[in-house]
């Protein structure tokens, strides 16, 4: 399998730059590496800090709540699925894996095929919620719009699908994603679905203002 | 597949993303609760569990090991360490008790016991478990009742046990 490499842009929170960055059209053994070696001290950090500070179970960040065991085979199987990664300053900066199987469930156009993002995670160093400033800002953004240009690839339209985690719920609606509640078979976690107009328009917003 | 857009086209992108927190998918959110077994643990098993969990805290605190200290010494995974002190239903790997034995030395088999990986057939060691996980309070610094606590229970957990594998 050859790997496409698109050069993309994120932002540096800190100096206000731009930063190269690859988009890469799969997740290889690298990113599955890098996720062990540099995601997971950076959270288990943030849980001792949390575990330190004496906050409630019930404040922490929803994502923390990991089963681990679970979580790293899984990740370890994602090497067999098309996914994406965002690789930059020679680290993984955020992870989507794809399936492109499943049918639409909004009305207006229920049934027809879309990609679903079955997993979108950024590395915890770019997450605010974990306490400190994020590293680089667009990592989320990189992702679902290569879902989405995946999606037009595929012939889908722009059309994608996605079980929201509690957090990113406002992102999704602010980008246009259209919000058809908490989904019982999946958690309860809302699901959002994009339309082909809400593709469009999210490509077409040039500006993004 | 390839996607090709303008450096400006990405940055405002960027910048719009502004602080959100973007992930999607059960594996991004994966929490504990549902994960757990259909069958609840009885309230018998919660209440040796909890006593479990407080026993792990007391003994790595009275070692002055941090967590990952603890992980290290005792050949284990820094972040299951972290479930077992505060997650009361988390049912650790019967691998991890093992080791958690073997480290503090106490008895195996009453650490299963405790843990919830086996079922304890006389009520005085459930009754020690209960009374134990009552006198200590797993978050401040350990007090002298607390080390009593835990010196009276380890007598308990190294007692009963006849034949212990080194």
């Amino acid at each position: 399998m050859t790997v496409e490499v698109s050069k993309v842009y994120l932002l540096d929170v800190a100096t206000g730059e731009g930063v190269e960055a690859e988009l890469r059209d799969a997740i290889e053994q690298a990113q599955i590496d890098d996720w062990a070696k540099h995601w997971i001290p950076v959270v288990l950090a943030a849980i001792q800090d949390l575990v330190a500070r004496q906050v409630p179970r019930a404040d922490w960040p929803q994502s923390l709540h990991w089963n681990w065991p679970k979580k790293i085979t899984r990740v370890q199987g994602m090497l067999a699925f098309p996914g994406f990664s965002v690789v930059a300053q020679g680290v993984t900066q955020g992870l989507a894996q794809l399936d492109l199987t499943r049918g639409c469930q909004e009305p207006g156009q229920k049934g027809k095929p879309l990609v679903y993002v079955e997993y979108l995670e950024v590395a915890p160093w770019n997450r605010s919620e974990l306490g400190a400033t994020p590293r680089l800002r667009g990592v989320g953004t990189v992702l679902l719009t290569a879902a989405i240009a995946l999606s037009y690839e595929e012939g889908f339209k722009g059309r994608i699908g996605l079980h929201s985690l509690p957090q990113a719920d406002a992102f999704y609606r602010r980008i246009g994603m259209t919000d058809l509640g908490p989904d019982p078979a999946c958690q309860n976690l809302r699901y959002f679905e994009m339309t082909v107009e809400q593709a469009r328009a999210f490509f077409e917003k040039e500006e993004g203002r | 597949m390839k996607f090709e857009r303008s450096k400006e086209w990405w940055m405002a992108r960027a910048r719009r993303e502004g602080d959100a927190v973007i992930g999607a998918g059960l594996l991004a959110f994966d929490p504990i609760p549902e994960e757990r077994p259909a069958s609840a643990p009885t309230a018998v098993v919660e209440e040796t569990r909890i006593a479990f969990g407080r026993f792990v805290n007391l003994m790595r605190r009275r070692r002055g090991f941090s967590m990952e200290r603890l992980a290290q010494v005792a050949d284990l995974d820094a972040s299951e360490l972290l479930v077992i002190e505060d997650d009361l239903h988390y049912v650790p790997e019967p691998r991890t008790v093992f080791k958690l034995a073997e480290t503090f030395e106490v008895s195996q088999q009453r650490l299963m016991q405790l843990a919830g990986l086996a079922a304890a057939n006389d009520a005085g060691f459930r009754q020690e478990a209960v009374r134990f996980a009552a006198r200590s309070e797993a978050v401040h610094k350990l007090t002298p009742e607390e080390s009593s606590a835990l010196e009276a229970f380890v007598a308990v957990l190294s007692e009963q046990e006849p034949k212990r594998v080194k």
